[in-house]
């Protein structure tokens, strides 16, 4: 008699100091480097019960230049599920595009299926935003019933990694203490790039629990 | 009221107006579709179109994971990615009404007058259930339509025909193969000598034998050849995967997600379980017994007969959504004539039938949408719904008069 509990978390990457050297370079890898000093995630999950949103937020100073990405990476739990199908219908109304590392059995239960990975890219109409916002839709999984002790489980949703990398800006070896990954380089999947991992400053995590 | 109701039910009227409303209804949704988060368009619909374009593109509709239907749906909405999205909603709306007027012929053919008929056809084509449903995009107007035309030619004594549309059907949806057993009830020879005093081997043998005439044997298999022929095609088309989508897994399915069955919270506490594959196998006990005991009672009238199988089917189903409800809705304007139920009789069973899905409705909701806990009050609800439905059913065959058909006479 398990049941689905999302338990809300949300991560603030927040740095306040500026770089005054910097702004004297209109390089683009000192902007990425702006970037990655005062970006910000917030997550979100609305909604109650099997279909939730996650809601990532990233706020970006200086504006977004257009030879800028972004990707967020996020590792889901086997207790839910992304439905690709979903997102393709949702593909025209939303500012982002999705590539997800695996299929996904719509139906399975939790404990008959693993976790999985997403990579969003949003693809903001207006490149000058600061601020990116990207709703995703989950749904829980059935878990696996069980007779003794608890009649709710959690799941535990991770906030996203948030990567960036310029175009124009190659060398990726003086971002300390960022790391540099590999990641697909855009939705098509075809070719990996170097990207510049944000390290995580502060998790803050709070979690919504109903019960009966 | 009366002389609005006439004029509703003048043939013409009828039916361009059940048409026009499932048509604006459609249009409604499109336009639901586009300004509302909340969707008019079934969700099914999104997987027959996915599935039409894989097709249209020359791969296997079963790349589209959840089809687990014919790829003839897929082919025939292919149109859906050549011409329009809602070609197929079209399509479901005609053979909606379609589904209305084989119910009227029905009607005339078992000596209702027209203007009883087209009152009684009304409670399909006016109903908000089917023209919800068919203009959301879910196909299953398209089987309400081959059964109903099955039933028809069989009434009408056509019985290539017959087998032809019960061949198709089956390939569609693989509910009515247990229609076999009343079809055969009815194409069997009648018994003509007495049969009192022979010794029981020797009844059981002319019971036997009474299968075995041409009638039946022509049924057999013309409809057999179409559901192979069809079988064969898409075997050779798409392989195994076919067969397991589209009958296979609804065989052995054993849903663990909430639904109105009584079978599902037993279902999804055992789904790891030795035992899980052998309860799922006994669920077939119940509804066996209760076809075979129905198609033998109610041998004399195929209709009703059939009516009774569906209802049976899915009540007592190891999944039941309320997408089935439509199998056995379509064929209740058959029964109805001949039911000597009084119209508050009628209307409180009916009530008694949607409080019971509402009472089902309310948990489903709070475990879905809310998050509560409420698996066992749902399969309570599914209980509750099960006795409501038996309840239901009891009251239509002890009200049900059994008439002589006229129609073998009216031909003549």
């Amino acid at each position: 008699m398990n049941f689905i509990l999302l338990s809300v978390l949300t991560w603030l990457a927040t740095c306040h100091c500026s770089n005054e050297r910097g702004e004297k370079n209109g390089d683009h890898c000192d902007l990425l480097k702006q970037w990655l000093e005062s970006a910000s995630v917030s997550v979100e999950i609305g909604k109650q019960g099997f279909h939730r949103e996650v809601i990532i937020t990233v706020e970006l100073s200086p504006a977004v230049l257009s030879s800028a990405r972004v990707l967020l990476v996020n590792r889901w739990p086997r207790g839910v599920f992304i439905d690709p199908y979903q997102l393709a219908s949702l593909r025209d109304q939303s500012d982002w595009q999705t590539l997800l590392d695996s299929a996904i059995d719509l139906e399975a239960p939790a404990h008959k299926t693993s976790g999985f990975v997403s990579y969003v890219f949003p693809t903001p109409d207006d490149p000058t935003r600061r601020r990116l916002k990207v709703t995703i839709p989950v749904h829980g999984r059935y878990h696996e019933p069980s007779s003794v002790g608890e009649t709710f489980t959690s799941v535990f949703i991770q906030p996203p990694e948030l990567l960036l990398r310029d175009d124009k800006c190659l060398q990726l070896n003086n971002f300390e203490p960022h790391t540099v990954v590999d990641a697909p380089c855009t939705a098509n999947n075809s070719s990996t790039c170097p990207w510049v991992k944000i390290q995580q400053h502060q998790v803050v995590l709070y979690g919504s629990s109903q019960n009966m | 009221m009366e002389r609005l109701i006439s004029w509703l039910t003048g043939k013409r009227v009828l039916f361009s107006a059940s048409f026009a409303v499932r048509l604006a209804l459609v249009f409604y949704g499109e336009h639901q579709d586009r300004t509302m988060s909340v969707k008019y368009t079934d969700v099914d619909y999104h997987v027959f179109t996915d599935a039409a374009g894989l097709v249209a593109e020359g791969g296997s509709p079963y790349n589209r994971s959840t089809y687990r239907y014919t790829p003839l749906l897929a082919w025939l909405l292919t149109p859906n990615i050549y011409l329009c999205t809602a070609f197929g909603k079209i399509l479901f709306v005609v053979c909606d009404v379609l589904s209305g007027l084989l119910i009227y012929r029905i009607l005339r053919l078992r000596g209702l007058t027209s203007e009883t008929a087209r009152r009684v056809s009304s409670l399909w084509l006016l109903n908000p259930l089917p023209m919800g449903v068919s203009s959301r995009g879910n196909a299953e107007s398209i089987l309400a339509a081959l059964v109903l035309g099955t039933l028809l030619c069989m009434q009408g004594q056509r019985l290539t025909w017959a087998a032809v549309l019960y061949g198709l059907s089956v390939h569609m949806k693989i509910y009515p193969v247990t229609y076999a057993l009343p079809i055969a009830l009815t194409l069997r020879s009648p018994e003509t000598r007495p049969e009192e005093g022979k010794p029981r081997w020797r009844r059981f043998i002319g019971f036997t034998g009474s299968f075995v005439n041409a009638e039946l044997l022509l049924f057999a298999s013309v409809a057999g050849g179409v559901f192979f022929v069809l079988t064969a095609l898409f075997y050779y088309m798409y392989g195994w995967e076919f067969l397991h989508e589209t009958y296979l897994y609804h065989l052995t399915r054993r849903d663990i997600k909430h639904n109105f069955s009584p079978y599902f919270y037993m279902l999804y506490l055992t789904a790891d379980s030795r035992w899980s594959q052998w309860l799922g196998l006994a669920a077939f006990l119940p509804q066996l017994v209760l076809l075979l005991a129905a198609s033998w009672a109610f041998r004399c009238d195929l209709a009703f007969s059939c009516f009774l199988h569906t209802a049976i089917f899915v009540s007592f189903n190891k999944v039941c959504t309320s997408q089935y409800f439509l199998w056995y809705l379509c064929l209740l304007p058959l029964v109805i004539p001949h039911l000597s139920l009084s119209l508050e009789q009628g209307v409180g069973l009916l009530l008694l039938w949607f409080a019971g899905q509402g009472i089902w409705l309310g948990p489903a909701y709070f475990l879905e949408f809310e998050g509560y806990n409420t698996f066992l009050l749902i399969w309570l609800a599914g209980l509750l719904f099960l006795i409501v439905n038996c309840f239901i059913l009891i009251q239509i065959i002890a009200h049900y008069k059994p008439t002589q058909t006229p129609q073998r006479l009216k031909v003549e």
